[in-house]
């Protein structure tokens, strides 16, 4: 049996619980999104209808994993067709500096060691429609974020395999997605060899304890625990060691920040390195943005992470940040996963109030008011803010 | 290209369509700009930026002009089809439309609710047209190429090489016209005449 790529993508966003509306023309400005549309309703809110860009509604971070259906979905084209990465057909190729070249079918990868890591994985542009002046890109507001367990192989076991050369210092990665006109550049990756080589970082080919979902990357995707999502390839088919970072747009001139922070609103310019690990950031999941709650206790809880280091404080304030509490970390405590917290707050008196939620890792970074302006509106971590009505 | 106290008169000859715009050479009403320029310029959003991306992603941007203008560069250099005429009514419309004070939620535009119609008006036909298949090979590979594939063996989009639709003339123009499913309407792009002559090329298939 075939299936066409527009009935898989259909099946697939069923699969989602996304209605796609099929059989009816659609206007330029409802296609945009610029009336009502399916936005808040479903469960995940899109932000590109093709290729498929939707961000997590924040009330679902709620539980400590992120559901599979329920995580941020983002890719540059979109995936491949499902034919090119059916078991009999796919295969991972390890060449560039390596001793021996090798072709791995999925049975070899799955009788590999495996290793289950939750780790948080994070799009890099995630806030970007905080940043101000604007910046082109997706226009992510809060969930292009999700805490899941990825299962797989350490990339260092594979590479072990091909016995990694003197001279390698950088690992690239090719996936099976390409770009609709062929002249638009592949999005091809890599990440220095020590983060390859580091134990924890691994080729992911089950998310929660379920294979792997095409949108997340089947059958194959990179997870570099910490980093941000750049890094994690999806639909990976390629991996080469080399002496050089990659070449082309998504390296050279995509994913990067300027190194020292240039005129809000000016263009890219001067030097730039590569957005790799996270920064300390921290959401409010519930009450909600807009809630009416009832004078009394109420619970605000939400969930905080950092790149490199573990979550130490999370601190709400209900003054604009002149005053801070201190919420209480609670739940599981894994070292790339976030850490849930909770702060029960005593809403006397009737009136429209902002939460607003910081975190600090323990090598002391801590999250600032707004995020400093870049170019590309990378790594936003700006305090986290609801604003919800006490009712009397 | 600002002149005080004048009125300049932008004539821009865009393939078979010309548009005039007048516009105030000081306090540019974007508004009534980008109204102005609607028509043509979601015609091309549809024809050319849709081939790689759905329009949302365009409506959700409000830049300046210097980076509307970087971005339709990108994307020319991508290998978007858009002439330098067709970038420059690009550019003026979307940052008219989606500038930096734009209201996070527009209005829906005014062509909206009316029926896209070919821009070339031709006489209601007595019959099918005629299709010149040499001719409608250079224009699917401006225009449908991109989701078709090369010769039509498909891509994105289905193969269109001997695809039964064919062969049921009103299924294919009803498609062409109005879209169905993730393919954009053709109406307000291509002309009668350019949707027969694509047709007669593909049935050479």
């Amino acid at each position: 049996m075939t299936i066409s790529r527009r009935s898989l993508f259909g099946l697939l966003l069923q699969g989602i619980g996304v209605t796609l509306i099929v059989n009816q023309r659609v206007p330029v400005a409802q296609a945009a999104g610029e009336e009502p549309a399916w936005n808040e309703s479903g469960p995940l809110t899109v932000r590109v209808t093709r290729p498929f860009d939707a961000e997590t509604p924040v009330r679902e971070f709620i539980p400590f994993l992120t559901p599979n259906h329920r995580f941020f979905v983002r890719s540059h084209f979109g995936p491949p067709p499902a034919e090119a990465l059916s078991e009999a057909n796919w295969t991972l190729r390890v060449g560039g500096l390596v001793e021996r070249s090798h072709e791995f079918t999925l049975k070899d990868v799955r009788q590999m060691e495996a290793v289950t890591i939750t780790a948080v994985v994070q799009c890099s542009g995630n806030g970007r429609a905080f940043h101000r002046p604007k910046v082109p890109g997706v226009q992510w507001e809060r969930g292009a974020v999700g805490n899941a367990e990825w299962t797989g192989v350490r990339l260092r076991d594979l590479l072990a395999k091909a016995g990694v050369q003197t001279g390698a210092r950088h690992v690239q990665f090719q996936g099976a997605d390409r770009p609709v006109v062929a002249s638009v550049p592949l999005f091809t990756r890599s990440i220095p060899l020590e983060k390859a080589l580091h134990p924890d970082t691994i080729l992911a080919y089950e998310m929660n304890g379920r294979p792997l979902p095409l949108l997340h990357g089947a059958p194959l995707r990179v997870i570099t625990p910490g980093w941000m999502a750049d890094s994690c390839t999806k639909w990976l088919t390629e991996i080469t060691v080399q002496a050089e970072e990659s070449k082309g747009y998504y390296m050279q001139t995509a994913y990067r920040v300027p190194t020292t922070h240039g005129e809000p609103g000016a263009p890219a310019s001067g030097p730039s390195t590569p957005v790799e690990a996270m920064v300390v950031k921290s959401l409010i999941a519930a009450p909600q943005e807009g809630e009416t709650v009832k004078s009394g206790p109420v619970t605000i809880q939400g969930m905080a992470w950092s790149g490199e280091a573990k979550v130490v404080k999370v601190d709400v304030s209900i003054d604009e940040g002149k005053t801070w509490e201190s919420a209480r970390l609670v739940g599981e405590d894994r070292p790339y996963a976030w850490r849930q917290w909770q702060l029960v707050w005593k809403a006397k008196t009737a009136g429209t109030f902002t939460i607003l939620c910081r975190a600090t890792d323990a090598r002391g970074d801590q999250q600032p008011a707004t995020t400093p302006w870049n170019p590309s509106g990378f790594l936003w971590n700006g305090w986290d803010r609801v604003t919800v009505t006490v009712a009397a | 290209m600002t002149n005080a106290g004048h009125c300049i008169v932008f004539l821009l000859i865009i393939g078979l369509v010309s548009l005039a715009v007048v516009t105030a050479a000081q306090e540019e009403d974007m508004a009534t700009v980008s109204a102005a320029l609607a028509p043509r310029a979601e015609g091309l959003i549809i024809a050319r930026c849709s081939v790689c991306h759905s329009p949302d992603l365009i409506a959700q941007q409000r830049l300046p002009r210097s980076r509307w203008e970087a971005t339709v560069e990108k994307m020319k250099h991508w290998g978007a089809e858009i002439s330098d005429g067709e970038a420059d009514l690009l550019v003026r419309y979307l940052s008219a439309r989606y500038h930096p004070g734009a209201p996070d939620h527009l209005p829906p535009l005014d062509c909206d609710l009316r029926k896209a119609e070919p821009f070339t008006q031709e006489p209601v036909a007595e019959g099918p047209l005629t299709g010149v298949a040499a001719r409608g090979a250079g224009i699917f590979e401006n225009n449908c190429q991109g989701c078709h594939g090369t010769g039509a063996t498909g891509g994105m989009g289905p193969k269109l090489a001997k695809n039964p639709i064919l062969k049921h003339e009103d299924l294919f123009w009803e498609t062409v016209l109005h879209g169905r499913g993730p393919m954009p309407a053709w109406g307000s792009v291509l002309s009668h005449q350019d949707i027969a002559d694509i047709h007669a090329w593909l049935v050479t298939r």
